[in-house]
């Protein structure tokens, strides 16, 4: 009996020396063997041999930790990277293509952009590294601004900031657009992406989400035309037509501000009388279009955001936020 | 916030059931995240009097009483006078006494949200039969006094139902405050009774007393309490005046209606100098403080001189909830003399609390910077109902009104006189805030159609001062201009545009109907990068691969174990976790980190990929002067199972299919130095490649297996490889070259030959896939293609065989074998020449 334990050991050393992937001897069928003998013994014996397959073991892992610390070291020899396959190897295939799959958000996100740029907005993604002017001072919000309380933004050690909503783009989107504004055109863009906020997360709140934001600025846009632009966005999103209701609220870079929500559409199971708030908007205020080199004399806009999660948790019934970023492909691979 | 509606009633009519008046503030004020009934909790208590007491046989302290209640409860036992029989342990029953008579089945208010409500029955007490119990202010829910049973200071008689005695069949707005942060009048009842009247319609009237904004307080000739007041910095207090009253009553009853309203929106009623202050910031907005003038002159030797001033760095202060804090500069604080008694606008200190001793009393009501309160209330987490009004910026104006108030509503209840001048330093007096606006502009504006009467009756139920004028010849309708001055608590109100948001949200935004702006239509389309990295997503799902998105954000331990240094990254100052402590420098991390998590969830074989934005120190600025941003492409192969062929060619395989989908072609170079950038850290350089478009020349990135410590440190399986790549470079390659080429299919069948070299071990496959293009193929007219077959390289052989499949077809005439093998020969001897290789 010790003999074969001995030689076990001597067996599966000489293997984690000699392999590339010493973990794998551990689940060797030799050990395995040894521990079956375990219940046969008499019982007199079995604690000394247990005591014995327990150092053997020991041992075994001490060199697998020691052998892959080697590996961990050494130079892998090189291969030849200019060819198609590897030596005595076929060409490898693909992955199945069923087992590909796009992440929900990005296939939402390529739909709000396509509704939104057949509808003639430029869509601009969002930055997600930013400075403080574009978050807030370009948009009304003072230095020390209670409103900015509202925003849980994080900083960096260099002074930036980590935009807490898409609308860090609107000052450029203003900019850009100054000159076709002037000479008799308009101003339509969304701006999209990932923004962040500095906010425990559970199943319906994440640090990291996204956003789409729009701005229309031109010589006579009004409320009327911000609830009817928006009221067309969700009627072709969801493919039926939509209630629509607001509530006031306040955000510094519109004045006036509401909340916009729609009545839940039947295709999400919803009965009249449910409300969904969808997103914030309302008019830009003069001080953002004057901080753009735009005449709110001459000029008006207005101007949305909202999160794109909140979609896609309703579309699919998803019930945990957490799941987007979650890289759990039982999670993505339900989205074929 | 919590609001009474029968509080707001004491100030406006409110004819609404209590649903639609909730729907109606949530669209045009704020929203009502719940309505309570505070009802609920009373029915069935009924106003009862004390007709006799007698002791209790068997016990000391309790009473029997028999009580008469009307004949109002049904199904209790009477006797022959009608009367009903409560044993009670309260020191203050009395005979005479009006109080709240529990009857049996009504069920205690404190304990009415409770998982076992109280609910009362006809109990035997030391063996005397007790229907039901008298009642506490504590029991009510009203106070929190159970020393005695509430005794009724209202006009009510036996019978009538307790809770109409003080309006309490009342419903509670719950009302969401976030979005009222910019309107401290709304954090008063009075402010929200207006807006309720101007969004139903209705001129409000605020009560005079809060109208007039001069001070209304007669000192008592007798007294000189001296005291002074000093604001050492203008911008920390706007406002701050104070005046001494004395009193020997401070601890009289506070009305039972008053501590009632208090404590149905959640402040507790603790004494009626307390109650004055708290009730009076419930109703305005505008907090009060009180200090024990005695115990206040006595920290500065007999002397009163109150001085709102920065706090010392380090300086402490034991406040009334018993902490002691340690003050930052930004706090502001009230001393006397040289000694902190107050943080600003948050708490009061402990050594000048009021107590049931108190006699004289210092009376404070100012205004101080909302900026440094909010720094305050972060600092110290202090979230007192007066920080927090004091933070939404209440009006300075309205100090004065308030103070008067508080004054005379303490002469009334305490008996308290005037002791001291008032005391005040005004040096941010508010100017009035004037706006003229065309009513044209506010239609251009919300695109309504609103008669300027219309604007002008709205504004007016709000209680704004407003004038209507017009041109000569005009009508106000088409050239009428508002004159508009706000009343002191809108200070928000500045320019047109409020005036619009006021104008459209009470007559309510839903009543806007929705247009489209008229413009010339034409579509857009999305960017050239968002277009093709959907394309390339879509690519890669057909090549079985899954898009992922994963934090921005990584541990730095992450960066470590690929070898990227920390120093390199945006590092957040304010990260919830060291987990998502620093800005990813590349994508590829965030990958390898989710390869042992969903290996161990039992995936065999799988390529997980991103497409998105990294950052890192090491490369430049953009022309905005901001760290420019890096889109990137990043894959990661990887599979649990071991194999003799590398991964990376797996990894490559993938990459010329989304070449070819993409109309590129991809060369895989050698690296032959270890290179030092972020993002070739985690690759095995030796078993790596740099990716070159071939037809433009452009970078595209790099692909490989990792390094031996990054696999161990990231525990991923031995068969792993990946790429990451410049999306920009990618799409600068599509962009400059012409994507698929095709040629017409040839009439006539084409023929294939296989060639295998023999080489040395060392020559690469591009050493013989160039040998064969340039010396031969390059200058071939037929149409032609080459395939790699194999490369077979037997263990410990110096030397390599590789197989090629050559396909040449001509589009003139079928191709014969004669011509095809020509082509092969000369591919054999030129290999032969440069590669000394053999044919075999």
């Amino acid at each position: 009996m010790s003999d074969s334990v001995e030689n076990v050991q001597k067996k599966l050393t000489q293997l984690i020396i000699g392999s590339t992937s010493p973990r794998e001897v551990l689940r060797s069928s030799d050990l395995k063997k040894l521990y079956g003998q375990l219940p046969k013994l008499p019982a007199g014996e079995r604690s000394a041999y247990g005591q014995k397959i327990n150092a053997l073991k020991k041992n075994l892992e001490e060199a697998v930790a020691e052998r892959e610390e080697a590996l961990a070291q050494a130079n892998l020899e090189p291969i030849d990277v200019t060819a198609p396959f590897d030596v005595n190897s076929p060409l490898p295939d693909l992955l199945h293509t069923q087992q590909g799959t796009i992440h929900p958000l990005n296939t939402e996100i390529a739909r709000i952009v396509d509704i939104f740029t057949r509808m003639g907005f430029n869509a601009v993604q969002s930055r997600q590294l930013d400075d403080d002017y574009h978050m807030f001072t370009s948009l009304n919000f003072p230095e020390n601004h209670p409103a900015r309380d509202g925003y849980d933004t994080f900083r960096t050690s260099e002074g930036l900031v980590p935009p807490a909503h898409t609308s860090t783009m609107q000052n450029r989107i203003l900019k850009a657009g100054k000159n076709e504004l002037e000479n008799g055109g308009q101003i339509a863009a969304i701006s999209y992406g990932r923004v962040f906020r500095n906010e425990d997360v559970d199943a319906t709140h994440e640090h990291t989400f996204h956003q789409v934001e729009g701005v229309f600025v031109s010589s006579d846009a009004n409320m009327s035309q911000m609830l009817g632009t928006l009221r067309s966005f969700f009627e072709t999103y969801y493919g039926q037509k939509l209630k629509t209701k607001t509530q006031p609220a306040y955000f510094p870079f519109v004045e006036p501000g509401l909340e916009f929500a729609i009545e839940k559409p039947a295709a999400l199971g919803g009965k009249p009388g449910e409300w969904l708030e969808m997103l914030g908007c309302g008019m830009i205020h003069p001080n953002v279009l004057k901080e753009a080199g735009i005449d709110p004399a001459k000029y008006r806009g207005f101007a949305w955001g909202g999160g794109v999660e909140r979609l896609v948790m309703l579309k699919y019934n998803i019930e945990d936020l957490r799941h987007f970023e979650s890289g759990k492909l039982a999670f993505l691979r339900k989205f074929a | 916030m919590i609001v009474s509606v029968n509080w707001l009633k004491q100030y406006t009519k409110i004819n609404l059931p209590v649903d639609e008046l909730a729907t109606l503030v949530g669209a045009r004020l704020v929203e009502i995240e719940g309505v309570i009934d505070l009802g609920k909790k009373y029915q069935g208590i009924i106003v009862a009097k004390v007709v006799s007491v007698e002791n209790h046989p068997n016990a000391d302290k309790l009473h029997v009483c028999k009580v008469d209640d009307g004949g109002k409860a049904k199904g209790v036992k009477r006797d022959s006078d009608g009367l009903v029989q409560v044993v009670c342990g309260a020191p203050n029953v009395r005979k005479g006494l009006l109080v709240a008579w529990l009857p049996p089945k009504s069920t205690v208010p404190t304990s009415f949200d409770d998982d076992e409500p109280f609910v009362l029955g006809a109990r035997e007490l030391r063996g005397v039969i007790s229907n039901g119990m008298l009642a506490s202010a504590k029991e009510l829910a009203i106070g929190d006094s159970h020393e005695g049973i509430l005794e009724i200071d209202v006009n009510a008689k036996p019978g009538d139902d307790f809770a109409e005695a003080y309006k309490l069949n009342d419903y509670l707005l719950d009302i969401e405050n976030k979005s009222l942060t910019h309107r401290p009048d709304c954090f008063g009842i009075i402010g929200l009774a207006r807006e309720i009247a101007a969004i139903t319609n209705q001129q409000f009237k605020t009560p005079d007393w809060l109208l007039d904004t001069k001070t209304n307080i007669k000192r008592t000739p007798s007294s000189a309490s001296p005291l002074k007041v000093s604001i050492k910095a203008p911008d920390l207090s706007s406002r701050y005046q104070a005046v001494v009253l004395s009193t020997d009553r401070a601890i009289a009853e506070t009305p039972i209606q008053i501590q009632s309203w208090l404590a149905r929106v959640g402040i507790k009623p603790i004494s009626p100098i307390v109650d004055v202050t708290n009730y009076l910031m419930a109703l305005t907005g505008q907090p009060l403080h009180a200090f024990d003038y005695d115990k206040f002159t006595k920290l500065n030797g007999g002397k009163a001189e109150v001085i709102v001033r920065a706090a010392k760095k380090g300086e402490k202060l034991k406040l009334l909830d018993g902490r002691d804090v340690i003050l930052a500069e930004e706090d502001i604080i009230i001393a006397n003399g040289a000694t902190p008694v107050a943080l600003a606008g948050a708490m009061g200190g402990s050594s000048t609390a009021i107590d049931d001793n108190t006699k004289n009393i210092l009376l404070e009501s100012a205004s101080f910077n909302l900026y440094n309160l909010r720094g305050t209330q972060m600092r110290h987490g202090i979230f007192t109902d007066a920080i927090t009004r004091f933070t939404k910026g209440q009006s300075p104006e309205q100090t004065a009104p308030v103070l008067s108030q508080a004054v005379a509503m303490l002469a009334d209840l305490t008996d308290a006189e005037v002791a001291s001048a008032v005391v005040e330093e005004y040096p941010g007096k508010q100017k009035s805030s004037k706006i003229k606006v065309k009513a044209e502009k506010i239609n251009q504006i919300l695109g309504t159609n609103l008669t300027i009467e219309d604007m002008y009756e709205t504004l007016k139920n709000a209680e704004f001062i407003v004038e209507m004028f017009c041109g000569k010849g005009k009508t106000k309708t088409d050239d009428g201009e508002l004159d508009i001055v706000a009343p002191y608590w809108r200070a928000d109100i500045k320019i047109p545009e409020d005036i619009s948001e006021e104008i459209g949200r009470i007559n309510g935004y839903d009543e806007i109907s929705p247009s489209l702006p008229s413009r010339s239509f034409v579509a857009t389309g999305p960017s050239d990068l968002e277009s093709l990295q959907q394309n390339i997503r879509s690519i890669l799902a057909r090549a079985g691969a899954n898009d992922i998105l994963s934090y921005s954000f990584v541990h730095g331990n992450l960066l470590e174990a690929v070898g990227q240094k920390t120093t390199n990254s945006f590092a957040i100052t304010n990260a919830i976790s060291p987990k998502l402590q620093y800005y990813r420098q590349t994508l590829t991390p965030s990958l390898l980190e989710l390869v042992h998590p969903n290996i161990k969830a039992g995936y065999g074989e799988f390529s997980l990929f991103e497409i998105n934005k990294t950052h890192n120190k090491v490369h430049g600025k953009d022309d905005e002067g901001l760290p420019g941003e890096l889109e990137m492409t990043a894959l990661v192969y990887a599979n649990k199972k071991s194999s003799k062929s590398s991964a990376f060619y797996n990894v490559r395989s993938q990459l010329d299919f989304l070449a070819k989908c993409l109309g590129l072609l991809f060369e895989y170079t050698a690296i032959d130095k270890k290179p030092d950038y972020p993002v070739t850290a985690p690759f095995d350089y030796q078993r790596s490649a740099y990716i070159t478009e071939k037809n433009s020349g452009v970078f595209i990135g790099i692909v490989g297996e990792y390094r031996q410590q990054v696999i161990k440190n990231l525990k991923l399986p031995n068969t792993v490889a990946g790429c990451e790549l410049g999306t920009e470079d990618i799409l600068k390659a599509v962009n400059l070259t012409k994507g698929t080429s095709y040629r017409p299919l040839s009439k006539y069948p084409g023929t294939t030959q296989d060639i295998t070299v023999q080489v040395k071990q060392q020559a690469s496959f591009a050493q013989v896939w160039n040998a064969m293009y340039d010396e031969v193929l390059k200058g071939v007219e037929l149409e032609w293609g080459l395939e790699p077959i194999g490369v077979y390289h037997p263990h410990d052989s110096r030397v390599k065989n590789m197989t090629f499949r050559i396909y040449l077809t001509d589009h003139e005439k079928t191709i014969t074998r004669d011509a095809a093998s020509k082509i092969v020969d000369k591919i054999g001897q030129a290999l032969k020449k440069k590669l000394s290789a053999k044919i075999v």
